[in-house]
């Protein structure tokens, strides 16, 4: 048999993401650590990124495609906007992310790609894709290398699966924090490439007070008007061991 | 002037020297899908978008001596590579109702449920329904292309297109690409001048048209109770029973089939969603309603035993027991 | 898995395709048509790669369709049978080659003369008495060596034509049901019913 000497495109860089969506507002995060096999690339790489006052991607996969993928996406959000003199709605951004995913349907970006923010009802949403294009609409979604510890977590609490008795049909932000933070800490104790830091965006409905925010540690606006969505970041630590 | 006509005047002389540095830059190696996106799919023209390149669909191949085999290298199932969504049961059958479409709404990756929520109904348009199975990728993009050319052909010719010709489009175009690694099984469901048609197609160029058809790594589970209980002269409601019991069956013994059913029914004027049922609601309570009962097997027989009766008296007295 | 048969007897042809199309366990259709018109006296049966058939057997009738309408006549069996080789032959070395096998049979309105053409996914065509595509043809061949008769009449044909049928129903390990059954003569293409 002869020897097969090939260039593999592909590498995996661990980490992991999710986002969930609220009544008015929409929760993205992601941890921080990127990885290739045992060793750290780096504690500090975001994987989450803001496209336009509405909508944030998070990326998570092959590190040098999901980073590409968000500037081609940026770019072409960018065009938009200058021909039609306003931001792409979230529905559209999603479809926009369908089709320059497939036109890759044949040597695809290695990304699973969740798309969070506020749609034109003003109500949170998420978007989650496979690698070649195939997306949904969900009220929350995990990826990456520890989703199938997280997703379940996930769908106990925020759709109250195999819990029994009342449940409110919308969660308050501070509680949906709280949730994002205690995936990623569990994540981090149980998988060996999540950690070093979690990087959350908030993107909160226009007319929709940011009193909960009050006094988040180190929180930060990324958006400069009240009038409109607002995006805010927060950065944690997590266990870098 | 229009946006248009002022960058179709200066952009001759711009595009050239912007397609010679990229050759030149770019001369051994690959950045070939900027070279070649036309001047109408670049800077602010492309956020008008092109109808006029649609034409020609180009999809970005790795230069490699074998393409196809390149893709199923890396996106394999079981080597856990790239993890393409598979979606799994879906059925169609034509009566005098028209035409009933059931299928679940798990979606694995792998041996990992990526999703029990997802639309394998794709509603290409008010009066064509197409299911998903296969790659979900390949069966959302696809058909939503196919509803932008039926909705083309409805503004060239007045007309709708039927559903053979909507299959055939769709047949057709994915025999271009055989080979090329789709994977796409889809049964076109609508009711046309000639009344209501089912069209299976696949990513094979095969496109059969047929009364009765289910697809997916279920699909043996569905016929099972599918073609036991169909008739041409079923109601309204005894359909969409028949159709909702057998993606239920596929659910309960295909571990890659589950979660929920989503059940529509096409008529003369359109289709119509009736409901979206939870596989395991219907094993233990049925669909709902005053005389649901659940499909499961233990919950049907629960009344019934197979123990015959001690000696031949007693029969006569507990008759029914048996 | 697909079964088809053909023989020639005096002034006609006699072809016969199953009707079953297949998906890996699961039979699809049970009431396939695989026995294509491709003219007032010529028959083409197909089988082998899903798609390919079909996309093949309709390209063949378009194009001789076209013909006819450009030149107001139609190709002899000999010469459609010849073009159609020769579009597998040169599709074999291409990048994606038509994988279909055919069987090819037609009436020579100016001869008065039943030809019969075996054709196969390279290109390699034979002109035959009577022929057989797919398992049936381990059955049948030996068979018709044995009770084949090229000037029987059309209803002795269609008995010996039963007899493959019927061997290989009883033979072949996958029930394949039902057979299309058409004929072409000086009349012209219809279908017999079995």
């Amino acid at each position: 048999m002869a020897q097969q000497r090939s260039f593999n495109p592909y590498t995996e860089n661990g980490g992991t993401i999710l986002a969930i969506a609220g009544a008015d507002f929409a929760v993205v995060a992601g941890d921080t650590r990127q990885t290739e096999g045992y060793s750290i690339q780096t504690r500090y790489a975001p994987k989450v990124f803001r496209l336009t006052d509405k909508a944030v991607l998070a990326v998570n996969g092959f590190a040098a495609d999901g980073n590409m993928f968000v500037k081609k996406v940026k770019q072409r959000l960018e065009w938009y906007k200058h021909a039609h003199s306003k931001d792409m709605p979230l529905q559209s951004i999603a479809r926009l992310i369908q089709t320059m995913l497939y036109a890759k349907r044949f040597f695809p970006y290695y990304v699973y790609n969740i798309l969070g923010g506020i749609d034109e009802q003003g109500k949170g949403a998420v978007y989650s894709f496979d690698p070649v294009g195939s997306y949904e609409r969900e009220t929350c979604r995990a990826a990456g290398a520890a989703q199938s510890l997280v997703q379940p977590f996930l769908d106990n609490q925020i759709y109250f699966k195999n819990q029994t008795g009342e449940h409110p049909t919308h969660l308050p932000l501070p509680h949906v924090l709280q949730l994002v933070t205690d995936s990623f800490t569990g994540a981090t104790e149980r998988h060996i490439e999540v950690g070093d830091g979690l990087e959350m965006f908030v993107i909160l409905a226009r007319g929709r007070g940011s009193q909960e925010l009050e006094g988040v540690a180190g929180i930060r606006e990324v958006t400069t008007s009240d009038e409109r969505e607002r995006v805010f970041v927060i950065n944690r630590d997590l266990k870098r061991d | 002037m229009s946006m248009h006509s002022f960058v179709a005047r200066f952009s001759s002389s711009a595009a050239d020297p912007l397609s010679l540095s990229l050759q030149s830059r770019n001369a051994t190696q690959a950045d070939d899908e900027d070279a070649g996106i036309p001047i109408e799919l670049w800077g602010s023209q492309a956020g008008f978008g092109s109808l006029a390149s649609q034409g020609g669909h180009s999809f970005a191949v790795p230069k490699v001596p074998n393409p196809a085999e390149f893709l199923r290298m890396h996106t394999d199932e079981h080597e856990g590579k790239i993890k393409i969504q598979h979606g799994t049961t879906c059925l169609a059958f034509r009566f005098k109702g028209g035409v009933i479409v059931a299928v679940d709404s798990r979606a694995s990756a792998g041996s990992y449920i990526a999703s029990g929520t997802v639309k394998k109904v794709l509603e290409i348009n008010k009066y064509l329904l197409g299911t998903m199975a296969g790659g979900g990728a390949d069966c959302q993009y696809w058909e939503t292309y196919l509803g932008i050319q039926c909705r083309l052909h409805e503004l060239r010719n007045g007309e709708r297109m039927s559903v053979a010709a909507a299959s055939k489009y769709l047949a057709n175009l994915v025999y271009g690409y055989k080979g090329m690694g789709l994977s796409m099984a889809t049964m076109i469901c609508g009711w046309d001048k000639s009344g209501p048609a089912v069209y299976y197609v696949d990513s094979d160029g095969t496109r059969m048209k047929g009364d009765v058809f289910s697809v997916g790594s279920g699909s043996t589970f569905a016929y099972g109770v599918l073609d036991q209980g169909y008739k041409w002269d079923l109601s309204d409601e005894e359909a969409q029973e028949l159709g909702r019991r057998s993606i239920y069956a596929a659910g309960h013994r295909d571990a890659y089939t589950g979660n929920t059913v989503n059940l529509y029914h096409v008529r003369e004027n359109g289709w119509e969603f009736i409901n979206n049922y939870d596989i395991s609601k219907l094993h233990y309570e049925g669909p709902g309603g005053i005389t649901s009962e659940g499909y499961g097997y233990s919950v049907r027989t629960a009344e019934q035993t197979s123990r015959s009766a001690e000696n031949d008296a007693m029969q006569e007295v507990e008759g029914d027991l048996v | 898995m697909e079964c088809s048969f053909a023989l020639t007897g005096k002034g006609y042809v006699l072809i016969a395709a199953d009707m079953t199309s297949a998906r890996s366990i699961v039979k699809m259709k049970h009431d396939e048509d695989k026995v294509k018109p491709l003219g007032p006296h010529l028959l083409m049966t197909y089988s082998g790669e899903p798609g390919d058939t079909v996309q093949f057997a309709e390209y063949v009738e378009r194009n001789l369709r076209l013909y006819q309408i450009r030149n107001h006549s139609v190709l002899r069996p000999h010469s459609a049978a010849s073009w159609i080789r020769r579009t597998l032959a040169d599709s074999l070395r291409s990048r994606s080659p038509y994988s279909v096998n055919l069987l090819v049979g037609g009436y020579d309105v100016s001869e008065h003369e039943p030809h019969l053409y075996w054709i196969d996914y390279l290109g390699t065509m034979a002109t035959v008495p009577f022929a057989a595509h797919g398992y049936g043809s381990y059955f049948a061949l030996s068979l018709l060596d044995r009770y084949h008769n090229p000037s029987a009449s059309l209803e002795e044909g269609i008995e010996t034509l039963k007899r493959c049928i019927d061997e290989v129903q009883k033979r072949l390990i996958i029930g394949l049901g039902k057979f299309k059954v058409r004929v072409v003569d000086k009349d012209g293409v219809r279908e017999i019913e079995i």
